[in-house]
């Protein structure tokens, strides 16, 4: 019961998310904190595979029916969609999409599966301070060299600020308190919730609130779903192939979910340049398989590589994980397969229901409440940083530091922050992997 | 009359009110979602349920976070602690705050079999928050000490081939010898590793006879035997100088 309260919950907010322009898996995890802070491990990790899959499915509706990509990840599903709109077939083009995500989830299960004994057998490896080091230190480059349009200055910069804000407190290698600037309460860290709400939120809620692009057309005839079976099968061929890229752009930190659609696109734009069909299932199939793919370095090994996977991580740290709560890698398999696959297929089903037959109702009914719901989310974030500080006994820091990064958020709102969170969140460890790579 | 029966009825429900009203009592756990304090946290909660009292169960992630609500607040709290946090945390045992001593085990040194070979120059993965000086006493000066965050990560680090040797608690030690990459012997030259439980804004003698019961009974004791936790069961005087003294050790 407890497993299944927490898929709807993720598969809820999943589908505001992927249907609100802007908002993403990272700012979804934010808003949904305060209850996250009351879940298991498994709670933890099955919300997020619901929310992250599902945003995967309803960030096509905006992306086909509107022109505006709901994930950043949409914008293949914005150019082909958009030939679909015009010729009055939006539901269509949603469906087939719909399809090919679940067909592209099942193919990452698969491989997953066909992948994990060769996994477990050179687990050791994972293990290895080595392994952490260059994994972190490619991890760093990729959130240099991509993030921001690969303007390396900019995200230098934040990499060093969210480090910077990592230093206060203790650090992973010694018990001695650093960095307090005498301020008692900075014993305990920068607290995360000021960062993430001020660096992420308010940048994000900004940019949505001020968006005045207006809903012009809800174009297109309701399509039966036989018709969108029919059409999918003359696109399969380039749906398996999206599976398998996709499944593999999934690893590569900080770009897993973009990567994967729009490599398979090109590929696919290569293969078949006339078949707006074939190249919307084919990017969309790649954007689901890679999700999951994505999440197995954190499952496997505890390490994450996008921006939401942090957070989750901070989470799930705060909830007493480590690898080690499943004794081994080889239980973390297991429980990947026991605990999370059964729900992570029923979260698919559940967004081709979603995405496909009510579309056009789920985006009508954001689109009518848009500035109440940007207003609501604002007041609920300042309510749940001041209640996260008296839960802390830090309610002064939470509120200085709130104003503080809001007001430099949206100074820089205009550039992407994950470079700064993620060292924000990681900066301890990686100093931590360093120090003993010097060492050893 | 009916005035005299009013106010006598209304004084006897007040009365049977106010004995029917539970002592309220907050019991922190400073590790939510798993491991032995997880666990025996979650044996006191029931415990104190079943002996009468209205327990409010404060989960809380970070250990530092716990203390500092421990050391803040103004209601009746009990937590279990791990007296190798005191230098961190600056909470030490005392007359007030002391109720049991839970439990105590050595620390364990474990050697890979491939470092077997070896004679000197030997890479030690230990804890943070370990004494370095009283390490390279133990093991001689020709080491490099490796810091861990935890005993998890020192665990994973000896298992990823980081280092030949480790520093840490009875269950990781176990954990490592289960593997067979390795041994592990427990040493008396280190610090004895200590399992209390402190409170706050309470009565220390009336709490520590709820709370022994509860570690009497055979789903604790149980545990404990499971977990190989060593009981030293003890009038409250000596298991408060016991605690004392070995607080002394990772002062020296």
């Amino acid at each position: 019961m407890e497993e299944l309260i927490a898929v709807s919950l993720g598969l809820f907010a999943g589908t505001v998310t992927g249907i609100v322009p802007g908002a993403g898996v990272t700012v979804a995890m934010v808003i949904a904190t305060p209850m996250l802070m009351g879940f298991d491990v498994t709670q933890l990790l099955l919300f997020y595979m619901a929310l992250a899959s599902m945003v995967q499915f309803t960030g096509t509706i905006p992306a086909v029916f509107l022109g505006v990509p709901g994930e950043t990840n949409s914008l293949p599903a914005v150019i082909e969609g958009t030939k679909f709109n015009r010729r009055m077939m939006s539901q269509l083009a949603v469906g087939v999409s719909a399809v090919g995500s679940v067909l592209g989830s099942v193919i990452a299960v698969a491989l997953t599966f066909l992948l994990l004994s060769f996994l477990i057998g050179h687990v050791s490896v994972f293990f290895s301070n080595n392994t952490k080091f260059y994994l972190y230190i490619f991890v760093i480059v990729f959130c240099v060299l991509v993030y921001n349009r690969g303007n390396v200055l900019i995200n230098i910069t934040l990499c060093l600020t969210g480090y910077a804000l990592s230093l206060p407190g203790e650090s992973d290698i010694s018990s001695n308190i650093r960095y307090t600037l005498n301020i008692d309460d900075l014993e305990f860290g920068v607290p995360l919730m000021p960062v993430l709400i001020g660096f992420l939120i308010v940048p994000t809620l900004y940019k949505i609130y001020n968006d005045h692009q207006r809903v012009k057309q809800f174009k297109g005839n309701d399509v039966a779903f036989k018709k969108v079976l029919v059409y999918f099968m003359r696109c399969l061929p380039s749906s398996i192939r999206g599976s398998v890229i996709g499944y593999l752009c999934g690893f590569v930190p900080g770009v897993n979910t973009i990567l994967a659609t729009n490599t398979s696109y090109s590929v696919e734009k290569r293969l078949n340049p006339n078949s707006p069909g074939r190249q919307l299932v084919a990017s969309e199939t790649a954007n689901n398989s890679g999700q999951f793919a994505s999440m197995l370095p954190l499952l496997l090994i505890g390490i994450p590589i996008t921006g939401s996977e942090v957070i989750l991580f901070s989470l799930l740290v705060d909830a007493g994980w480590s690898p080690f709560q499943f004794n081994n890698v080889a239980n973390n398999a297991d429980m990947i397969f026991r605990d999370i696959v059964p729900w992570f297929v029923f979260a698919n089903l559940v967004g081709l229901l979603v995405a496909w037959p009510f579309a056009r109702q789920i985006l009508r009914l954001f689109t009518a409440s848009k500035k109440y719901v940007i207003i609501s989310l604002a007041i609920f974030m300042m309510g749940l940083n001041t209640y996260l500080g008296i839960q802390d006994y830090r309610t002064v820091l939470y509120t200085v530091c709130l104003i503080v990064f809001g007001c430099v958020g949206l100074l820089i709102r205009k550039h992407e922050p994950i470079p700064l969170i993620f060292m924000f969140i990681l900066g301890n460890d990686i100093e931590a992997v360093f120090f003993r790579q010097w060492l050893i | 009359m009916k005035k005299l029966m009013t106010v006598l009825l209304s004084v006897l429900f007040m009365s049977t009110a106010h004995a029917e009203t539970k002592q309220q009592i907050t019991i922190i756990n400073n590790g939510k979602a798993g491991g032995s304090y997880n666990a025996r946290t979650q044996m006191y909660r029931d415990g104190l349920v079943d002996a009468g009292y209205d327990v409010n169960y404060e989960d809380v992630g970070k250990i530092s976070q716990a203390v500092k609500m421990f050391k803040e607040t103004d209601k009746p709290t009990v937590m279990v602690y791990s007296n190798n946090q005191v230098y961190k945390q600056d909470l030490f045992h005392t007359e007030q705050n002391f109720i049991l001593l839970e439990y105590q085990q050595p620390l364990y040194i474990c050697q890979t079999n491939r470092s077997k070979s070896k004679s000197s120059g030997f890479t030690v993965a230990h804890g943070k928050g370990y004494d370095t000086k009283l390490l390279n006493k133990v093991l001689g000066d020709d080491i490099v000490l490796v810091p861990y965050k935890n005993s998890s990560a020192m665990l994973k680090g000896i298992l990823g081939g980081d280092v030949d040797m480790m520093v840490n608690n009875q269950g990781k030690s176990f954990k490592y010898m289960e593997s067979g990459k390795g041994t592990c012997e427990p040493s008396n030259l280190l610090p004895i590793m200590q399992a209390t439980v402190i409170g706050s804004n309470i009565d220390v003698k009336q709490i520590r006879e709820v709370m022994f019961e509860i570690t009497m009974d055979i789903p604790f004791l149980e545990y404990h035997n499971s977990r190989q936790l060593n009981r030293p069961s003890n009038t409250w005087e000596n298991e408060l100088a016991i605690v004392k003294d070995h607080e002394k050790q990772w002062q020296n």
